[in-house]
């Protein structure tokens, strides 16, 4: 009997929670809004198009980069899948280098969680996409070049959240479909468009969000993709490690992939072209709040020097190191990484 | 409040058809897990009544089966059941074993020697006292754990989502993802439902195999 109530009770606590999730969040978006940090935007966000920090525009900062700012904490996020484990850590490691204390909060879920959480001030800095900034957090339509993307991302995130972005890695980790080379062809597809003539009947394994998010919703209404491509026949599969696991075993027949995940060169994979190209361009960059980079201006200059560290192929090499047979620790791979190239001891 | 659930019911609306066969998914992985485990636990159950020693191992060991968590599970069948419909199922069979293998062993031995030896003393053979004595008798019990076992499938039924073999919880993890709480709310108020349905149905179908005393 009490463990029958107990199941019902933590059915209705769900229910509950679930339902009280929603008004919670929209209390800390909106009323910082008056605070005075709104009516003093970072210099960055004055001259977004030139890649400058906050810090080296403003006097008091450049004084000692090096300096250790006596042992402040930095609590550090990420959303939740290798790659954005991976850079936060690397943000982390950089930070302590430089004197910080950093407490890791990895694993927030999608952005959703981790904006959430840094709006919330449950964390300082998390790492972010570019354009998912723009079109999943702000809901402003796709832009097509990095310096437009910046300039309304720091516009944006300042005047809503009092968040800036510092400046981006070079990759671009865009989505792609990835099928096995065998699948693709047995379809004989090579773009995006010949995927559209054979989409009301191949199954597409992807995380839980790609179906609702706007960005593709438009994306997939543009090529003309069944409607059963991202609806009845779509598999909801949690992980990325788990998507691949579904297309290799035949559990599926494409995948949503992100244009830098390791699986794509080890498991030899075929990506099919967008040959409209429709998606916009993701660079990774750290989303800060700002109290926390005034408190701290040195972080920019310590993130900002690590970003172009980061292309594409050194990206997918290094979400492989954790992914692929190796299967080693994303700790011990970002600190390998850095040390490699001399930013770190 | 209000507002949410109209939000829910609208986005209801515009995802009908993913609705039903999300919620007919869900109710067919639920009772096929189920179904495994009444054929599995029955039989077990029964023999484990006429062997009280070796019952004590197998109860414990089932039992303990019921301490690794659900997901876990789920991601240790993986590898060799791959993604979809079969680990899901295995997970939760492996659930609901424990409650309805206890209760069908509980309700045997709690059966009054008296009335087993009486129906011997009858003539009856072994197979009618246990299916026309014994079982009628256990039902009530039995029934008890096979609520128990529904109520936590249906609610873990869920995790199903996480490894592609779909049911409701793709609203939840979907909403979650999206931290769209009118997309969780559309799986978590029918699973809630549907455990509250089965709670109530199955508790009628106890009381009415209870003997009146």
């Amino acid at each position: 009997m009490l463990r029958r109530t107990t199941q019902l009770m933590t059915l209705a606590l769900v229910v509950i929670l679930t339902a009280c999730g929603q008004a919670a969040p929209v209390a800390p978006t909106t009323a910082p809004a008056a605070s005075p940090a709104a009516e003093n935007p970072t210099p960055a966000a004055e001259s977004p198009t030139v890649a400058s920090t906050p810090a080296a525009e403003n006097p008091t900062a450049v004084t000692e980069p090096t300096a250790a700012p006596s042992g402040a904490t930095i609590r550090i996020g990420s959303k939740h899948f290798t790659e954005a484990i991976l850079v936060a850590e690397m943000y982390a490691l950089m930070l302590e280098e430089n004197g910080f204390t950093v407490e890791r909060k990895f694993s927030l879920g999608a952005t959703a969680i981790a904006h959430e959480a840094l709006v919330g001030g449950d964390i300082d800095l998390y790492p972010e996409y570019t354009s998912t900034g723009l079109q999943v957090v702000l809901k402003q339509p796709a832009l097509p070049d990095e310096a437009a993307i910046m300039a309304a991302l720091r516009k944006g995130y300042e005047e809503q959240f009092q968040v800036t972005w510092l400046n981006p890695s070079p990759f671009n980790n865009t989505n792609v479909f990835a099928l096995t080379k065998e699948k693709a062809e047995e379809l004989g597809v090579v773009t995006f468009s010949d995927l559209v003539a054979v989409s009301a009947d191949v199954r597409l394994g992807g995380p839980p969000e790609f179906p609702e998010r706007e960005d593709n919703k438009a994306i997939l209404a543009m090529y003309g993709f069944d409607p059963k491509f991202s609806g009845d026949n779509y598999v909801q599969l949690d992980s990325g490690s788990l998507r691949y696991e579904a297309l290799t075993r035949g559990d599926v027949d494409v995948v949503v992939a992100f244009g830098t995940d390791g699986q794509i060169a080890g498991l030899g994979l075929t990506v099919l072209q967008d040959d409209k190209n429709a998606y916009p361009i993701y660079q990774i960059a750290p989303v800060i709040r700002q109290d926390a980079l005034n408190a701290n201006p040195q972080i920019a200059e310590i993130l900002n020097a690590m970003a172009p560290l980061l292309t594409s192929e050194v990206m997918s090499g290094l979400n492989w190191q954790v992914d692929g047979p190796e299967k080693k620790e994303v700790s011990v791979v970002a600190r390998e990484f850095l040390v490699s190239q001399g930013v770190i001891k | 409040m209000i507002n949410l659930l109209n939000q829910t019911y609208a986005y209801f609306l515009d995802n009908q058809n993913r609705f039903w066969a999300e919620l007919g998914r869900h109710l067919s992985l639920s009772s096929t897990a189920l179904a495994i485990s009444l054929i599995l636990c029955i039989p077990l159950g029964i023999w484990a009544a006429r062997h009280v020693r070796a019952a004590q191992y197998l109860i414990t060991a089932v039992g303990s089966l019921r301490l690794i968590p659900s997901l876990a599970i789920l991601f240790l069948v993986m590898p060799y059941l791959g993604t979809g419909a079969t680990p899901a199922i295995t997970a939760l069979t492996i659930l609901a074993m424990p409650s309805i293998l206890i209760n069908v062993y509980t309700g045997l031995r709690g059966v009054e020697p008296a009335v087993v030896e009486a129906a011997a003393a009858m003539g009856m053979t072994a197979r009618q006292r246990l299916l026309q004595v014994e079982i009628p008798l256990a039902l009530p019990v039995m029934i008890a754990g096979i609520r128990t076992a529904t109520v936590e499938v249906i609610a873990s039924a869920t995790l199903a989502a996480f490894i592609g073999a779909g049911g409701l919880g793709i609203f939840v993890t979907r909403g979650f993802a999206l931290f769209e709480p009118r997309i969780m709310l559309l799986g978590a108020i029918p699973v809630a439902v549907l455990a509250l349905i089965s709670e109530v149905v199955l508790g009628f179908v106890e009381r009415w195999f209870t003997p009146p005393r």
